[in-house]
C-alpha cells in the first residue's frame, strides 16, 4: 500500500540516519551504565536500612531491573518536543509541511526511527550492568512479553511530547513544558521509584494518570510477566492512547493555523 | 501567474515575498485573502497539492544531511508515491539534467554548496511538478554555481513546461530565468511588468568609455553630459538619455579625437531594481 509504505520509508531512513556518528550514539548510551550502578546503591541501601530482603513485593533485584526497563524507555525516546521547537524556529519546518504525508505520522515514523537503536543500546548496557549487579531477572521472559508495553509507552510519550511540540508553532520555545512533563513523569510514573513503594493514595492517584502507563505499567510487568497483569496494563494504555491521539488530533489542527515561520 | 510561466517575484528584505511563498504552498494560514495554486486552496488542501508543486528555499537544506543525496531522492520517490521503476527513471534524467551523478552517492554533508543546491532543485522536481516555487535558490552560490542551475532551471520549464516562481536577490537570476516580475513591498505590489520592459522603462541612463589616440585634457567635459572618470587616454562618462540625446554626445565625443575605442552599455539590471525599490516601493533611505 503506497501510503503506507511512506511512513515505512520515514522510519527506515531516519533509523539510517541514527547511525550517521555511531560513536556517538553508543557513547550517549553507555550513560545508563552510571545511572544503574547509582540506583544500585541507592537501593542497597534502602534495603538495608528497613531491614528487609521483599518491600512491597519487591526483592533489590526486582526493582533494580524495574529501573533498567525503565531507564531503557526513558533514554531510548529522542528529544521530539525540543526538535520540533527547533524546527519553527530556524524554518526547517517549511520542508516538513511542504510535503504529501500526514504532519503526525510523519513525525510518530521519524521519532520510532531514533528510538530503535538508542533503545537497544541501552537495554543492551544496563541489562549488562544490572546481571553484574544483582544477577539475572526473576522472569526473564517477561522482557518479551513486556515488549508490547514498551511500544506502548513510546506511543503514549509521542503523543504527549509532540503536542508539547505543537505548542512551538504558537509559543516557539518549549522547554519549559518539557521539563514539567519530565517531572511529573518522574514523580506519577514511578521513574525514579516504582509506585509500588509509593503510600497507598498516591498509588492509586498515579494509577489513573497516563503516565504510569508510560513507564510503570511495562516497567513493572518485565519483573512480574502475569498474564493478568498483561492485560491491565496494555489496555489501560489502549485507552490512554486513544484519549491523547483524539486530543493530539485537535491540536494539530489549532495549531498549524496559528503557524508562523521564521526567516524571508 | 499562467500554466509553465517564468515569472520573478522580488523585493526588498521583509517584502513579504518568502511569507507569499509560504502561504502558497499552504503552509502558512493567512489571516484574510484568497488565493488559489492549480485549483486548490493552499492551506485548506495543503497535501493535495503537494503532489503538484515543488519548493526550493534557498536559505534551509531539505537534503538528509549525513546521508548520500540518493537516499532522499528514493525517500521523496516514496513519499509521492512513485513506482520504483519511475523514481528510478527520474533520477536518471535529473541526474542528467542537473550534472549530478557522481554527486548522488556522496553523504551531503560532504558537497560543497553548489553542487548541494544542485541536488536539493533536481530533488524538488523528482515528482515532476507542475509549479517550482524557488525561494532565494542562488544564495551563497558562485558564478559558475548559479550558471548551472539556472541553465538546469530553464531546460526542465522547456522540456517539462515546469511553472517557476523566483524570488531572488539576484538581478542575474531574474535576467536569466523570468519574463516577468512582479515588485512588491510591504506587502503590496508596487511594480509589475516584463523584464524587457522594465529596463527600458526605467533605464535613462547611458554609461559610455571612450580611449583616445592622444592624451586627454584633464578638465575633459561635455555640457549635459556627468564626467565619471578622467584617464589619461581614456574617460568614463555617465548621462541622461532624456535631457541629452545620444547623437549629440557621440558627435561631441568625436570631435574631441581620434576615437579607439568606445563602449556604450546599461547601467546593472541591480541598480534599475534598488532605483524602483527607492521610488516607486518608498524605502528609506
Amino acid at each position: 500500500m503506497k501510503s503506507f509504505s511512506k511512513y515505512w520509508s520515514i522510519f527506515q531512513i531516519t533509523l539510517l540516519n541514527s547511525l550517521a556518528y555511531p560513536g556517538e550514539l553508543v557513547g550517549r548510551s553507555l550513560m545508563i551504565i552510571p545511572f544503574m550502578w547509582i540506583f544500585y546503591q541507592l537501593w542497597k541501601v534502602t534495603f538495608s536500612a528497613a531491614g528487609a530482603e521483599v518491600m512491597s513485593g519487591l526483592t533489590l533485584a526486582n526493582t533494580l531491573w524495574y529501573l533498567m526497563l525503565a531507564e531503557t524507555i526513558e533514554l531510548g525516546r529522542p528529544p521530539l518536543a525540543r526538535t520540533m521547537s527547533e524546527n519553527v524556529k530556524d524554518g526547517s519546518i517549511a520542508y516538513i509541511l511542504n510535503k504529501p504525508y500526514d504532519f503526525l505520522l510523519y513525525q510518530f515514523s521519524a521519532t520510532m526511527g531514533e528510538t530503535i537503536f538508542r533503545a537497544m543500546l541501552n537495554a543492551i548496557f544496563g541489562g549488562f550492568t544490572v546481571w553484574w549487579l544483582v544477577g539475572a531477572p526473576e522472569h526473564p521472559e517477561g522482557f518479551l512479553i513486556a515488549l508490547p508495553a514498551i511500544f506502548g509507552a513510546w506511543i503514549l510519550h509521542f503523543c504527549v511530547n509532540a503536542m508539547i511540540g505543537l505548542s512551538a508553532f504558537v509559543v516557539e520555545d518549549v522547554s519549559a513544558f518539557t521539563w514539567i512533563y519530565q517531572k511529573l513523569a518522574f514523580i506519577f510514573g514511578g521513574m525514579l521509584i516504582p509506585l509500588d513503594f509509593y503510600p497507598q493514595w498516591l498509588q492509586t492517584i498515579a494509577k489513573f494518570l497516563p503516565f504510569s502507563s508510560a513507564i510503570y505499567g511495562p516497567a513493572r510487568l518485565f519483573v512480574s510477566p502475569t498474564a493478568e497483569f498483561f492485560v491491565n496494563v496494555m489496555s489501560l494504555q489502549l485507552v490512554w492512547i486513544i484519549a491523547l491521539t483524539f486530543v493530539l488530533v485537535i491540536v494539530y489542527r489549532r495549531g498549524l493555523a496559528q503557524l508562523t515561520v521564521n526567516g524571508g | 501567474m499562467d500554466t509553465g510561466e517564468l515569472l520573478g517575484f522580488i523585493g526588498p528584505n521583509g517584502a513579504g515575498k518568502s511569507t507569499t511563498i509560504k502561504i502558497l504552498t499552504g503552509i502558512l494560514h493567512p489571516s484574510s485573502g484568497a488565493a488559489k495554486v492549480l485549483g486548490f486552496v493552499p492551506w485548506v488542501e495543503r497535501q493535495k497539492l503537494a503532489y503538484h508543486i515543488g519548493t526550493v528555499f534557498g536559505q534551509r537544506p531539505q537534503l538528509w544531511y549525513h546521508l548520500p543525496a540518493m537516499d532522499t531522492f528514493i525517500l521523496f520517490g516514496k513519499i509521492y508515491e512513485l513506482d520504483d521503476h519511475e523514481t528510478k527513471k527520474r533520477i536518471d534524467f535529473l541526474s542528467e539534467a542537473f550534472e549530478i551523478r557522481d554527486l548522488l552517492d556522496v553523504p551531503v554533508r560532504k558537497l560543497s554548496l553548489g553542487q548541494r543546491m544542485r541536488c536539493e532543485v533536481a530533488a524538488s522536481l523528482l515528482h515532476r511538478p507542475k509549479l517550482l516555487l524557488l525561494d532565494e535558490p542562488s544564495i551563497g552560490l558562485d558564478v559558475v554555481a548559479k550558471q548551472h542551475i539556472r541553465d538546469a532551471i530553464r531546460r526542465m520549464n522547456q522540456e517539462e513546461g515546469v511553472g517557476v516562481l523566483l524570488t531572488s536577490h539576484d538581478a542575474g537570476d531574474l535576467e536569466a530565468l523570468c519574463k516577468r516580475v512582479i515588485i512588491v513591498n510591504h506587502g503590496q505590489i508596487v511594480y509589475e511588468d516584463k523584464v524587457s520592459n522594465l529596463k527600458r522603462r526605467f533605464l535613462t541612463t547611458k554609461l559610455v568609455q571612450v580611449r583616445y589616440a592622444e592624451e586627454v585634457a584633464k578638465d575633459f567635459s561635455i555640457s549635459g553630459v556627468e564626467t565619471l572618470k578622467v584617464g589619461r587616454y581614456g574617460v568614463k562618462l555617465k548621462f541622461d538619455t532624456t535631457q541629452t540625446p545620444v547623437d549629440s554626445v557621440i558627435s561631441h565625443l568625436s570631435d574631441a579625437g581620434d576615437i579607439t575605442d568606445i563602449t556604450i552599455s546599461d547601467p546593472p539590471l541591480e541598480e534599475v531594481i534598488a532605483k524602483i525599490y527607492l521610488e516607486v516601493g518608498e524605502v528609506e533611505r
